[in-house]
């Protein structure tokens, strides 16, 4: 297998297992967490909308290559996504809510993603790592691509968020050190944005649950979907695991807040950089195909394909 | 500038926060905090039993003013901004910073937290997960009546399409109060609302479906369709508030009585809405057309949000800066 597919397959089986071992400890503080099950190490589950996002952003890399564009991405939304909610959208994030409604009102980007309040979400950030893949060594690409992405159901700072996770994947590909890799994710971004203050604020305290928390999170906001500091904690998490996969997921997933999203982001990027045999083999047993529960039209798809279908095209 | 304009100003954008249904929510906030919880107990009471009609206050033994038709957070924010526009901004906001006894929106609740924490603006009012909100809006009611820039005060706590909301609010307030009309007061808005922001495509969207429906009250559900976020319900949003303040303005030529109850049957944006509303058709229209009753209930505050503001009389301090 060449280097890169392995690489691609790590990324994305690393996402798939961040994301489902998260999903339970969503919304819970670091203490409740601990609390019931002492280090959240087993998966329980299955994946959500993180896992099926980022298999969607592959399949537009797959048809679209380089030459993506964002009224591609919102031709995807109205051909693929709109017509299967019938009902309420399950399982999606307050921007995909909010773009699919803007895309409804006739609008077109950049304005669907600035038309709703939820701009800052992670939603991009938790699908950067397939562009990542797809540009490997090359994370000002990586950057200006998933951008095009991030501007149908984005912005401000949660294309920052997506932009920083996405060139932290593309030099994770090149197998370079954890710290080269976050020093890429923050040079994607402007330094004078929320998200570049909330991962320096981050990095020095990623060894303390609690500090993390006191540095980077918003005490008087109700919900946790803020790519400022889901990225910010993935990247600490990251580090703090050194780059190794369990190590990373695990202390991701044990910060709480978006805990599927913070560990499907230091997953992708773990296992980007330790290819598919870094991830645990029973974590790997637990992912099976998408069952398309948030988005249909990836049901059945699995991660490995999708990345294998990545690394062909490189 | 006029007086009675600037007075009108504030009394209407208390009128206008009276009349919408939160403000039962926020001066609540005065009862013991038992009733507050007795009243979400009951709410889940009635959602058990299917029962309609015990989500109302709970006010057992409570002083009763409360309970009164008057104005709550909007009023109170802007007659702090009026009591210190003399202070320089940063500082203003850095007195409230150490209190607990506060209650604001969460753009300006974070705000307050970056700045204890040492971030300055505008990175206080930008990190921050509602810099889009309607905070620095209503404060720019202040701002507009002296014929002050607010970006500055606004950037505290708000960003983006939260400081043009600021701006558009000021500019109109400024323009009414020097005898504009309600038509001139929307035009000097408008040019502070880019066409590629979303303030800016919702306030130009607002207008159109307002004009066509002809009237303030007939264009709620046009309104309601076209600007409200069904998604999640943010009830503050300045992309939404003062698009639809703008509109209801318009439509109305300024008559505070024909626009705030239209703005109030936005449910979703009851809480801000009718209260910029008053304040724009207030400051055309001036106090005398204020209807008595109105201005009597609205005119004295309760202290739900700034304590030390209860009892204080909006229209005394409105003659303060006037």
């Amino acid at each position: 297998m060449s280097l890169l597919k392995d690489r691609a397959r790590g990324c994305l089986l690393g996402l798939a297992a961040g994301d489902a071992l998260g999903a339970p400890a969503e919304n819970m503080e670091p203490a409740q967490i601990r609390e019931k099950w002492g280090r959240l190490t087993e998966i329980e589950g299955g994946g959500t909308d993180d896992t099926e996002y980022a298999i969607f952003a592959a399949s537009l890399l797959v048809r679209h290559g380089h030459d993506l564009t964002s009224d591609d991405v919102a031709d995807a939304y109205r051909r693929e996504i709109i017509p299967a909610v019938l009902g309420p959208m399950k399982g999606a994030g307050f921007s995909e809510l909010g773009t699919v409604s803007a895309l409804r009102r006739g609008l077109e980007p950049p304005m669907t993603g600035m038309i709703h309040a939820h701009g800052w979400s992670d939603g991009l950030a938790m699908r950067a790592a397939p562009y990542g893949i797809f540009c490997p060594g090359d994370p000002a690409e990586a950057a200006r691509l998933i951008e095009q992405d991030g501007l149908v159901s984005g912005e401000g700072e949660g294309i920052n968020g997506g932009r920083a996770v996405a060139a932290a994947v593309a030099v994770a590909m090149s197998g370079a050190a954890p710290g080269e890799v976050v020093r890429a994710g923050l040079s994607a971004i402007p330094q004078d944005s929320w998200t570049a203050r909330t991962i320096s604020r981050a990095l020095p305290l990623k060894d303390s649950p609690e500090g993390l928390h006191e540095a980077v999170v918003i005490r008087h906001y109700p919900w946790t979907d803020l790519a400022p500091e889901a990225v910010a904690l993935a990247f600490a998490a990251y580090l703090h695991g050194d780059g190794e996969v369990e190590e990373s997921v695990t202390y991701a997933v044990s910060l709480g807040r978006d805990a599927d999203t913070i560990g499907a982001i230091a997953g992708a990027m773990a296992g980007a950089g330790r290819g598919e045999a870094g991830v645990p083999g029973r974590w790997a047993e637990r992912i099976g195909p998408a069952t398309g529960k948030c988005l249909p039209v990836v049901a059945g798809k699995h991660v490995l394909d999708v990345a294998d279908e990545l690394a062909r095209r490189l | 500038m006029s007086g009675d304009r600037i007075t009108g100003a504030f009394v209407g954008l208390a009128v206008g926060d009276a009349a919408g249904w939160p403000a039962a929510r926020h001066r609540a906030a005065l009862h013991a905090p038992w009733s507050r919880r007795l009243h979400r107990e009951l709410d889940a009471f009635a959602e058990e039993h299917r029962v309609t009609t015990l989500p109302v206050p709970f006010a057992l033994n409570q002083p009763t003013a409360p309970l009164a038709v008057g104005p709550s957070d909007d009023a109170e924010w802007l007659a702090w901004t009026a009591l210190t526009l003399s202070q320089d901004r940063v500082r203003a906001f850095v007195d409230l910073s150490g209190r607990d006894d506060l209650r604001a929106r969460i753009s300006v609740t974070t705000a307050l937290g970056n700045l204890r924490g040492g971030l300055e603006p505008p990175a206080s009012g930008h990190d921050n997960p509602h810099f889009f909100d309607d905070a620095a809006a209503v404060r720019a009611v202040a701002f507009g009546a002296v014929g002050q820039d607010p970006t500055r005060d606004a950037q505290i706590t708000n960003a983006g399409d939260g400081v043009l909301g600021a701006r558009a609010m000021a500019a109109a307030v400024a323009e009414a109060v020097s005898g504009g009309s309600a038509a001139l007061a929307v035009e000097a808005a408008l040019a502070q609302l880019p066409e590629d922001s979303a303030i800016g495509v919702n306030a130009r969207a607002a207008l159109r479906v307002t004009r066509k429906a002809g009237g303030a009250f007939a264009a709620v559900p046009a309104l309601d369709a076209e600007l409200i976020d069904h998604v999640y319900s943010y009830a503050v949003s300045a992309a939404v508030t003062v698009p639809v303040a703008l509109a209801l303005a318009e439509v109305s030529g300024g008559s505070l009585v024909e626009a705030v109850p239209a703005a109030a049957c936005l449910a979703a944006v009851a809480d801000s809405a009718p209260a910029l509303t008053g304040a724009l058709t207030g400051a055309c229209g001036g106090y005398r057309v204020i209807p008595e009753g109105w201005a009597a209930s609205a005119r004295r505050l309760a202290g739900c949000c700034l304590p030390e503001l209860a009892g204080r009389d909006l229209l005394d301090i409105s003659e303060g800066i006037a």
